[in-house]
């Protein structure tokens, strides 16, 4: 056993022949190169697999939990009867002229950012303030914002 | 007068002692090498992390060669039969003479060596990059785990540029690993291959993985066209926790099956990623990714510096090696930018055939040069999440290409 492992060694050690340096190097790369991509194909057949499984799978949840929350929304229970509510109609938000498009976009934006995530929120109006800082307050902003 | 004497005695002792009688110009060489990284470590920020203790190992190795030193036995002559010194130890008679052992301990980065060269350090190491890896954007466009493949052929290829420059199979397999451009896997593979080359291959796989932002963009620029570069790809879908939670079980799986010379780098790998994904485990996550994965990088680094002493670090193998990683790299990062073009033709022109040069693994500094290059096209251009997918395979994909090597190479 030892003597194998010391002949083994002595044949790791010595200089390859030119025969021996090109059969060598074509086994290596052929054998890397098929088995790397045989290895990463195969990881892609199974990651497109399993998300396809998953993904079904957790489209059907939510489709489940959609409905759930749709019936929640527009039926009520008494008295073990199911009424349909009246639908809530909505009305577009009162804005005040000269407000630009981008301006209500970015209003829009940041109230449903800062709302719970799931939850509707609604604009009423949107209505330029009166008045403002004055200059002093501006002053006094700037100069505590300005580090940042 | 005695006074006297005793104390020329004792600094002509100490000045024999000294480094400036024991060190020979080879350490001298290497000395101005290690403040030269030094300084590129701290003023020009290149991997500083690695770099700054890769480079004071080597510095200190080469002030003081003995910290490196393996424990020894010194054999010391008995006064007599009952010499008091020589109690508890073992004896020996030579030649008419008794001697005890009086064993010498190594140096300090000797022992702190022995987790390089048993193989522990670089498989913890990537149990933390499993902790700070996302895997998203592979598991949301898996096609990029062909592009991690084709990072890979360098290697191949410099296999067998190492062979015909005289090396034998182990080592050119360990120098070929540098193309994987994987600091961790390319120690790892050297230990195993080829540890008389461990100081070279490790600070040529790391120099290079610093010099990423400068080698790579010329070949992206000279393999594609301006369309081409111009190219912005779709978003990529969310991916849900569940299949984060799955992908590294299969990889593991897979992996050590197929090739279980691969299983410490990829399972070590998948186990942190688990441990983020999880989210159960979210302690565990951050010791691995913070505390245990900086202690192992200062260990890593001042070791393998400590590697480069002078007498065997300045060779002409030194040379061969350096310019062998530099072609290693450079094929990886071409194969990686070939292979994104036949993706971009058979997609119709919907991938930027620059995500392909992330396929080195270098995270996730190739995935940042990928979004540089592709942003001085078109400044709107956001492809750094596209190419993190190739990057992070190619981590799966260099882990894979170590597993190769060690299984084909008589060693």
């Amino acid at each position: 056993m030892l003597q194998t492992g010391v002949y083994a060694l002595q044949g790791a050690l010595r200089e390859l022949t030119l025969p021996e340096k090109f059969i060598a190097s074509a086994k290596v790369i052929l054998t890397g190169f098929v088995v790397v991509f045989s290895m990463l194909l195969l990881l892609i057949l199974i990651i497109k697999l399993y998300s396809a499984v998953i993904g079904g799978a957790q489209r059907a949840v939510d489709r489940r939990a959609k409905r759930k929350e749709l019936v929640k929304e527009l039926v009520r229970e008494e008295n073990g009867v199911h009424i349909i509510k009246k639908p809530a109609y909505v009305t577009a938000p009162a804005i005040e002229e000269g407000i630009p498009e981008e301006v209500i976009a970015v209003i829009a934006a940041a109230v449903a950012a800062s709302g719970t995530p799931g939850a509707q929120t609604r604009i009423k109006s949107i209505k330029k303030a009166n008045g403002g800082r004055s200059a002093w307050a501006n002053a006094g902003v700037l100069d505590n914002t300005r580090p940042f | 007068m005695e006074i006297i004497q005793g104390f020329f005695d004792a600094i002509y002792g100490i000045f024999t002692g000294s480094g400036l009688m024991n060190l020979n110009w080879q350490n001298y060489i290497m000395i101005a090498v290690s403040v030269f990284l030094l300084y590129l470590a701290i003023y020009r920020q290149y991997e500083p992390l690695l770099l700054l203790p890769i480079a004071f190992g080597m510095l200190l190795v080469n002030l003081y060669p003995e910290i490196m030193a393996p424990p020894a036995t010194e054999l010391v002559p008995m006064t007599g039969a009952n010499d008091p010194a020589a109690a508890g130890h073992a004896t020996q008679l030579i030649n008419g003479t008794w001697y005890y052992e009086n064993p010498q301990y190594g140096g300090l980065l000797y022992y702190l060596y022995q987790g390089v060269k048993l193989g522990i350090y670089p498989p913890l190491i990537f149990l933390g990059i499993g902790c700070m890896t996302d895997f998203g954007p592979l598991i949301s466009n898996p096609k990029s785990l062909i592009l991690g493949a084709a990072a890979q052929i360098g290697i191949f290829i410099t296999f067998t540029g190492a062979i015909f420059l005289g090396f034998s199979e182990a080592q050119a397999g360990a120098i070929a690993i540098i193309g994987g451009a994987d600091g961790p896997t390319a120690i790892f593979v050297t230990t195993k291959l080829a540890p008389e080359l461990l100081g070279s291959i490790a600070i040529a796989a790391y120099s290079y993985m610093a010099l990423v932002p400068i080698i790579q963009p010329p070949i992206m620029k000279a393999l594609t066209t301006k369309k081409e570069r111009a190219v912005v790809m779709e978003q990529l879908r969310p991916v849900s926790k569940l299949e984060k939670i799955v992908f590294p079980i299969i990889v593991v799986i897979l992996i050590s099956i197929f090739l279980p010379d691969a299983a410490p780098l990829v399972g070590m790998l998948m186990l942190g990623n688990l441990f983020k994904e999880s989210g159960v485990v979210d302690r565990i996550a951050k010791a691995a990714q913070n505390e245990l994965m900086n202690i192992i990088t200062i260990f890593l680094g001042i070791t393998v510096g400590a590697t480069a002493r002078g007498n065997t670090f300045l060779t002409l193998d030194t040379i061969k090696i350096i310019a062998l990683g530099l072609i290693a790299f450079s094929m990886g990062t071409s194969f990686g930018v070939l292979f994104g073009k036949l993706m971009y033709k058979l997609t119709g022109g919907k991938v930027n055939p620059l995500i392909g040069s992330a396929g080195v693994s270098a995270v996730p500094m190739a995935a940042r040069v990928s979004q540089r290059v592709g942003q001085q096209e078109n400044p709107g251009n956001f492809l750094l999440m596209h190419a993190m997918g190739p990057n992070v395979a190619g981590v799966i994909g260099s882990a894979v290409a170590a597993g190769v090597l060690l299984n084909v190479i008589p060693h």
